[in-house]
Parts: structure tokens; sequence; C-alpha cells
């Protein structure tokens, strides 16, 4: 019984342990460093903007409209490239990113409305506005070389975005476990009421981290247009899917007040080996499709029992609180 | 630190060895998806031959997803296959990648469609159709029917989806070029679903009236949904003259019916094959043309009964 | 999640209550009357095809198919279950077996066996929310996504086409000038009246979503309750991608795409709470019909696509601000 419970608690590392030795047993060619390069380079776009999705949904708060956000803020940084240089321009997609970041967390701190349907919203807006600028058309970067030299494979794993993703991911660790503000992003998602009693601005941590989660899908969208030099109002369409599962998967609650920087580094590389173990099996997609959902849904089933179970000895109430739908009743 | 890598290596090696890569070739094929009218087809044809040229296909799809083309790109390069067919979906997105597979020699060739200008360096050839020419080709249809001149709209696919900026630029090139007088009064965008086109050919209908000519619709499912808003609108005035492009089924019987003027018929199982037989010829070091088309056939009531629909 | 923390975080306990308070409620509801009679005015003076009966005939048959889904998705909101994210394959569901199964069994049991199944898909998201206590938003997304796998595994790339031109013929036909789709339609959506605001089911299904403990704890079967508006939804949506399907006569795996958003926006811009323990059926419908004006209004125009998305979601702004301005004015 207790092998079970341990078992379940660490999840998240058994499955991408799993997923790995599965995938080098059936895959021949598996095991190389380029296979880990390009896990992690796959992984990278993902990665980041789940970075930024990790702290929204510990704050409580979810964000759709990252992969919008993602796809403007690459076209401004390739449309822009003739005026100001690669990295300025650049500098000035991320900025988007941050803007559109902010114009959401003013939106659901300021009118305060629900985060879901916002986002929902702003997705539709962002998505408009970047059609809007370019035509509808796939807008080129000036340098081609540039994004040669972006995608270069350092030390034999790293490229420069999961390179980045793996820095960020770290800094998210320590910020989130070791720092106060880091803690209270915590204490607003498990109980804003509280939080707020307690004397945190849960207004303003909620404001930030909707810019946070915004300049990183901004970040995201930037390497990618550079990595392809090509902007386009069409790309990240389907991202969000993909991110939310990885978050998830990685123990952090949609429900929030929970979750950590390491669980989503789990799950975006979980799903990453997955995704590149069964492409390098020609297994078509919607196959990927059944599998990736069915992990998703078995995780998070996981994740209720070890709360039941964690919380089968506790009062009545603590059993309610894990509900949100409940909690937001009991207001 | 540098020996367990080495180590690694060997073990990759040694894996691939044993998998038979030695005599078979392996050609990465980035397909745009799995599910779907035309691109199954194409992609079981593709299939099929790469067996009988004993050619190992390794299969990624892209699900319609540019940015999860480019990315499956380095997948190839990485896995060190023979060669690599691509499916764009972008005129432009996937040049850096198609420059690592040249800097790995990995030589790589368009399917179905076109990239830019600026792709032509890095790939060896372009087979299949081009949708591009397609549009031109609905341009002349219509303009015939027309006789030159009238009021038209064009129900267009997805906003910025490479398939639609070739079928629409072609078509309004086409007329330009040949100075046609017919007038495009509006572009509204269906994403290639029936039910869309049905519902925003009413609101053309119902905004036009009888200043509507003609249609050109991206693809036959879309001048599906026009021709039902037609019908539920004027139940007794016959359609205006509607050409399409795939040459489905169901726009074979609306052509036999006189409900459609033409549709373009591009066979998906010549493109697959194409695609891997010009693959198959570069392994075999022979030289190919940089654009090997398949046939594109414009169907109206004149040959409806003599060609095969594509699916 | 804590929904609109923010919101929670300033209210006192007893707000919610006044939530429904009649002022706020009749405010609210002529707002959108207000609204809609704007874009009615608006569409009249700006485009002379507008005010006719065979336009409005038009956005009625267009809105007929997504209104079923926000029948369904209304009982979704107010049970407190955010979001049903699995419509997109419920409703292939429904549209790829009505027409594929009409040559072995005929359409009308095809049409039944279509539903039962994207009820039964309804069925899974309801257990894994109600009972498992799974997040909706990702039980709903990792159903519909093995759904759909599920069924393009199936189907391949095949476009499937109906073989009963008499069945479509049935729903394509108009009875009394009304088309059949839209008498189904209205039908469906004062059934889903009658249980939400005339039932026993509909009194749980708002003290579920109103307050889950309380609800709980007198006597209301909240899990069923909670698994039951999934059901709910997985059944409208398998009946609008049957009657989808037929319309169409063909079938493709991803027919859906899209509607679970629509059929959210419609709800949401209706007022209907996304925290659950408030709304109704007609409130949704008019959010629906404020939309799908605004939308024919703006094709009338020649709008073109990408700026009608930029209208639409900032409507989506305003109506949800102003639904939380109404709500904290009310509860003052």
């Amino acid at each position: 019984m207790r092998y079970v419970s341990l078992a379940l608690q660490y999840r998240v590392p058994i499955i991408l342990g799993l997923t790995l030795i599965i995938s080098a047993m059936l895959v021949p060619g598996y095991v190389s460093a380029t296979t880990l390069s390009l896990g992690l380079d796959r992984a990278a776009t993902i990665g980041l903007i789940a970075i930024g999705l990790t702290v929204l949904l510990i704050a409580g708060q979810i964000d759709l409209s990252a992969g919008s956000v993602f796809a403007l803020a690459g076209i401004v940084s390739i449309m822009l490239q003739p005026q100001l240089g690669i990295l300025p321009a650049a500098a000035a997609g991320v900025v988007v990113g941050m803007v559109a970041g902010a114009i959401n967390g003013a939106l659901v701190v300021g009118l305060k409305v629900h985060s879901l349907v916002l986002t929902l919203a702003t997705m539709l807006i962002f998505r408009s506005i970047a059609h809007w600028i370019t035509d509808s058309q796939p807008v080129t970067g000036t340098d081609i070389m540039f994004s040669l030299a972006l995608a270069q494979i350092y030390l034999d794993v790293f490229t420069v975005r999961s390179a980045l993703f793996v820095a960020f991911i770290l800094l998210l660790h320590f910020w989130l476990t070791r720092t106060i503000p880091g803690r209270n992003v915590f204490a607003v998602g498990s109980n804003a009421v509280a939080a707020e009693e307690s004397g945190i601005a849960s207004g303003r941590i909620l404001f930030f981290g909707f810019v946070f989660a915004g300049t990183l899908a901004g970040l995201a969208g930037v390497l990618q247009s550079l990595v392809t030099n090509t902007g386009s109002p069409v790309f990240g369409s389907t991202l969000i899917v993909t991110v939310i599962a990885a978050v998830v998967v990685g123990g952090t609650r949609i429900e929030g007040g929970k979750g950590s920087a390491l669980g989503t580094l789990g799950g975006v590389l979980t799903i990453g080996a997955l995704t590149v173990a069964m492409e390098f099996q020609s297994v078509p997609a919607y196959v990927q499709q059944v599998v990736s959902g069915f992990i998703l849904i078995l995780l998070v089933v996981l994740d209720r029992t070890v709360s039941t179970r964690r919380k089968a000895t506790a009062s009545r109430p603590s059993l309610v609180q894990g509900n949100p739908i409940k909690q937001g009743g009991s207001a | 630190m540098i020996g367990k890598r080495n180590l690694l290596y060997v073990a990759a090696a040694a894996m691939l060895a044993s998998t038979g890569l030695a005599q078979a070739k392996t050609v990465c094929y980035v397909n745009a998806a799995d599910s779907h009218a035309y691109a199954t087809p194409a992609n079981e044809a593709l299939q099929e031959r790469a067996k009988e040229l004993k050619i190992e296909i390794l299969s990624l799809s892209q699900d319609f997803d540019v940015q999860k083309g480019t990315e499956q790109l380095n997948t190839c390069v990485a896995r060190g296959v023979d060669g690599i067919i691509l499916w764009p979906l972008d005129p432009q997105a996937y040049i850096p990648g198609l420059a690592r597979a040249q800097q790995a020699e990995i030589p790589a060739i368009l399917i179905n469609s076109p990239m830019g200008e600026e792709a032509k360096p890095f790939v060896t050839s372009f087979t299949g159709p081009d949708v591009y020419e397609e549009g031109e080709m609905a341009a002349d249809a219509l303009n015939e029917a027309l006789g030159g001149e009238g009021s038209v709209v064009i129900i267009a696919g997805q906003a910025g989806n490479g398939t639609t900026i070739g079928r629409v630029g072609g078509f309004e090139d086409r007329l330009k070029e040949i100075g046609s007088g017919i007038k495009v009064l509006d572009t509204v965008n269906a994403d290639f679903d029936q039910q869309k086109a049905l519902v925003v050919s009413r609101d053309l209908i119902t905004r036009f009236g009888d200043e509507l000519d003609g249609v050109y619709a991206n693809d036959d499912t879309m001048a599906r949904g026009f021709i039902d808003a037609w019908k539920e609108a004027n139940p007794s005035k016959p359609t205006p003259p509607i050409v399409g492009i795939n040459g489905q089924k169901d726009a074979f019987e609306s052509i036999r019916t006189g409900e459609m003027h033409a549709t373009i018929v591009q066979s998906p199982v010549e493109d697959g094959r194409l695609a891997i037989e010009t693959m198959a010829r570069i392994l075999d070091g022979e030289e190919v043309k940089d654009r090997l088309p398949i046939p594109l056939t414009v169907v109206t009531k004149e040959n409806v009964e003599s060609v095969e629909p594509a699916f | 999640m804590t929904e609109g923390v923010v919101d929670i975080a300033r209210m006192k306990p007893g707000d919610r209550f006044t939530r429904g308070s009649k002022v706020v409620d009749a405010l609210s509801k002529a707002g959108l009357l207000i609204a809609i009679l704007a874009v009615i005015l608006y569409g009249s003076i700006a485009n002379a095809a507008f005010f006719s009966t065979g336009n409005f005939l038009n956005v009625l048959t267009s809105m007929s198919i997504v209104g079923i889904v926000v029948v369904g998705m209304t009982f979704v909101l107010v049970v407190g279950g955010l979001a049903d994210l699995s419509v997109p394959a419920t409703i292939a569901c429904g549209a790829i077996l009505s027409l594929g199964l009409q040559p072995m069994i005929g359409p009308v049991p095809s049409f039944m066996v279509a539903v039962a199944l994207a009820g039964a898909i309804g069925l899974l998201n309801g257990v894994l929310v109600g009972y498992f206590g799974v997040n909706p938003i990702i039980a709903t997304l990792g159903v519909g996504t093995i759904g759909l796998g599920i069924v393009q595994a199936a189907v391949g790339g095949v476009i499937v086409y109906g073989t009963n031109p008499a069945s479509a013929e049935l729903v394509k036909g108009r009875l009394f000038g009304i088309p059949v789709v839209a008498i189904i339609f209205a039908a469906i959506a004062i059934l889903g009246h009658i249980i939400l605001s005339r039932s026993f089911w509909g009194r749980w299904t708002l003290a579920t979503g109103g307050n889950y403990s309380a609800a709980e704890a007198s006597a209301v079967p909240v899990r069923a309750v909670k698994a039951g508006a999934f059901v709910i939804t997985g059944l409208a949506a398998g009946i609008s991608g049957g009657l989808l399907g037929l319309t169409l006569q063909s079938a493709r795996p991803l027919v859906g795409t899209g509607y679970e958003f629509s059929a959210i926006t419609a709800v949401v811009v209706g007022g209907v709470s996304i925290i659950g323990g408030f709304g109704s059926v007609p409130r949704a419908i008019a959010g629906l019909v404020f939309v799908q004006l605004l939308t024919n209004v703006m094709v009338l125009e020649g709008v073109r696509t990408p700026v009608q998305g930029f209208v639409l979601g900032a409507l989506i702004v305003c109506a949800v601000g102003m639904d939380a301005a109404l709500r904290k004015r009310g509860g003052a």
C-alpha cells in the first residue's frame, strides 16, 4: 500500500521514465544525443509557454490566448526587421507579448471576470489582429542565415531555445519555492479570500501573472518566427491544448494552488519524448492524439486519487476545498 | 563525459545498423495530415509505391500545423534519412529546415504545393499539382462560362493557409492577365467547410441577389455549400455558373445535373506516386527536373463522363 | 480553479444570492434585448436586404444547429461545469454515424445510434467530472482528443456521404414555411427550458452550481446532477451533429471544429455565469440570436473575416464586463 501511494506521488518522473524506457526498447536509434537535443528543441516552444501557464494555473487562472499571442509576437518581430534590425525587432515582439499579457491581466483583474471567458475573447481578438496586419499572408524575415545560426546545436544537446527553456524553468522553480512572491502565488491560487485577508495583494499578483505568461508566449513566438524566418497568422492555432496538457500532466492543478516548475518540466519532457518516439515509428497523428489524451486523463485521475487519499483523514470542509466549483460556491 | 557520449553514439549506430538501414533507403515524408479526403489517398499511394520500390518511409503528419512541420523537418535531419518529401503548408517557413537538410546532404523535394522563389535553391524538385495553377485554370473556366464579364464571389479556404493563398492568388492574377471583365464582388473565408460555406453563401445571396453572376469556390465542398444555399433561397432558379476544385464524386454529380459548371481534377494517387518515384530516381543518382507536374483536368459537362473523379 | 478569484475575494457571503435578484436580472436581460434591437435597427438602415423574411429565415436556419449545442452547454455552465470542450468530437460522432450507418440499419436507427453514442461520450465526461472530481476543462479536453482520434482512425480520410436522400429532404424541408431544423431546435430549446426552470432536475442543477456543499447537504445528488449536464450536452451535440450530417449529406471527422467556442460564446454573451448557479436557456438563446444577427449584418456589409473575429472578441469582453458590473451594483 505504501508503495502504491509513493508511486502515485512520483507519477510524473515515473511516467517520464516509463516513456523513455519503452521508447528506448521499441524505437531503434532512440537513445542518442541527437534525440535528446531534438526532443528538447521540440519541447522548448511548448515549454516556454508552459512556464507562463504554470504560474497562472497555480494562481487559479488560465490563458487561452497564448497561441494567438505566439503568432502575433512572431509576426511583429519579423515585420519590424527592415526598420529596426533583427534583435530590436525581436525585443519588440516580446514586448507585444508583454502588452498582450497586460491587457489580459488588466481586464481579468479590472472587470473581475473569469479568465477562461476573457482569454477566449482575447484569443479571438489577438488572432484577428494577426490576420489583419498581415492581410492573412505569411511574412518573411530579412536574414535566413540568422535563422540557421539560431537553430545551431551547442554542446551536442542544446539549441538556443531549449537552453532558454531549461534555464527559465530552473529559475521558475527557485522563484516559486524560495521566494515570498512565489509562495504568495500559491496562496492566491488556493484561497484568494484568505490571501487577501493576510495582506497579499492578489490583484497585483494576478496581473503580473498574466504579464509573465504573455511575455513568455511572446518570447516563444519570436523564437519560432526567427527559427523559421517567417511570421504567420496561423502559427500556434492548436498550441494551447498541448501546453495545457503538458502542464497538467506535470501535476499542476487547473484549480489553482498546487503545482511546480519541475513538474511542468517533467510534463513537457514526457510529451516531447512521446511525440518524438511516436514520430520515429511513423505512428499516425490520430493515434498520437489518442495516446496523449489517454495519458492526460490517466494522470489527472491519479492526481485526484492521491489527493483523496491524503485528505481521507482530514475534515470534511477540506475535502470540499479540493473542488473548484464548490470553492467558488462557498465563497 | 566524452566517453559516455561516444558510447551512446556507438549504441545508436548499432541500433540503426540492426534495422537494416544499410540495404533499404529511408525517406522522410512530412505530410499534411493523416485523416483527410485528399491527403489520405495520396499518403497511401505514396506508401504503396514506396514498398514496391523497396524504400522505407518515415511518415510524419503535420495535421495542418505549419509549426509542427518545421520541427518535424529537424526530426528528419536528425534521423539521418536518405531523402525528404515535404508537403508544404506555408510558402516560407520551412526554408531554414530545408537548408539544414541541405547542409546534411539530404535531398528534399516538395509534394502537392509549391513554396516561394527563395525555397528553390534548397529543393531538388517540386512534384504534383500547383494550387496557383489551379486558381488560374478556375479563372479561365469561369471567364469562359460568363463570356468574359460579370460579377462573382470567391468562397475561399482558411485565411493564411497556403492552398487558399495559391488558389485565390492564381485566380485573381489570371483574371487580370487575360484582361477579363469579371469583377470580384467579395472574397469570404469558409475554411474548406461545407457548413460554413452554406452560412456565408446564404448571406452572400441575400447581399448581392441578382448581381451574382458566378461563383468560384476554393474546393468542391464549399461549392456544395453554395449550391445548397442557392436552392434554399431560389428553389426554382438555376444556379449561376460555379467553379470548384478537387474533382470530388458529388461535384461530378452536380456537373451532370448542371448545378455546377466545372471542377478541376487532380488525382491524389498520382500526386503521391509521382513524389516517391521522383525521390527514388534522385536516390539512384539520376537528374530530375525541378518541376514535375501531375495532369490537372478541367471537368465540365462535356467531359464529365470520360474522367474519373479524384475521390 | 477559483474562478474569478478577485470576484470572490471582494464578495461578502450572501452576495451570490443577490446575483439572481430581480433588478439585476431585469437589467441584464433588457440590456441584451436592447442590443438585439439595436443590431436589427442598424441592419435595416444599413442594408436593404437585411430586414426581410428570407434573411431572418437564413439566420434562423444557420443558428439552429449550433443552437442545439447551446442548450446543452447552458446546463454545463449553470451546474458549474465551466465548459464542454469535447463538442467537436461528439458532433463528428453524430454526423459520421448518422450517415455512415444508413446503408446497414436505415436512417432513423442510424440517427438514434449516433445520438446514443454521443450521449455515451457525454456520460464519460460526466463520470470523470462528477464522480472522479476531474476538472471539466481537462476531462472534456482529454475525452474530446481521444474521441476525435478514434473517429479519425475509424474513418480514415474518407468523406462519408449520405445514402438516403429522403432523410435529407425531410431535414432540409419546411413545415408551415418554417425550416424543419429550426422547429427541432425550438422543441429542444423549450424542453431544455422546462427542465432547467420548471423541474426538480433544474432546481438541482441550479443548486449544485450555486453552492455545491449546501446542495450536497440538502440531499441533492450533486454528482449525478453534474454528470447529467455533460450527458445532456453530449446528447445535444449528437443531435446537432446528426442534423448537420443530414443537411450536408456528407461528413468529415473535423466537421464539428469550432462549435464548442461558438456555443460558449453564445451562452456567455447571454449573461449565463461561468461560475455556475445562474442562467437560463432563453438567456443563452438571446445571446446566440445577438451573435448571429451581428455576424449576419457584418457579412452583409462585407466586413472582412478577421475584423469579424475582432468584433466578436470585443463583444464577449463587453458582455462579461457588463455582467460583472451589473452584478456588483446589484449586490451593493
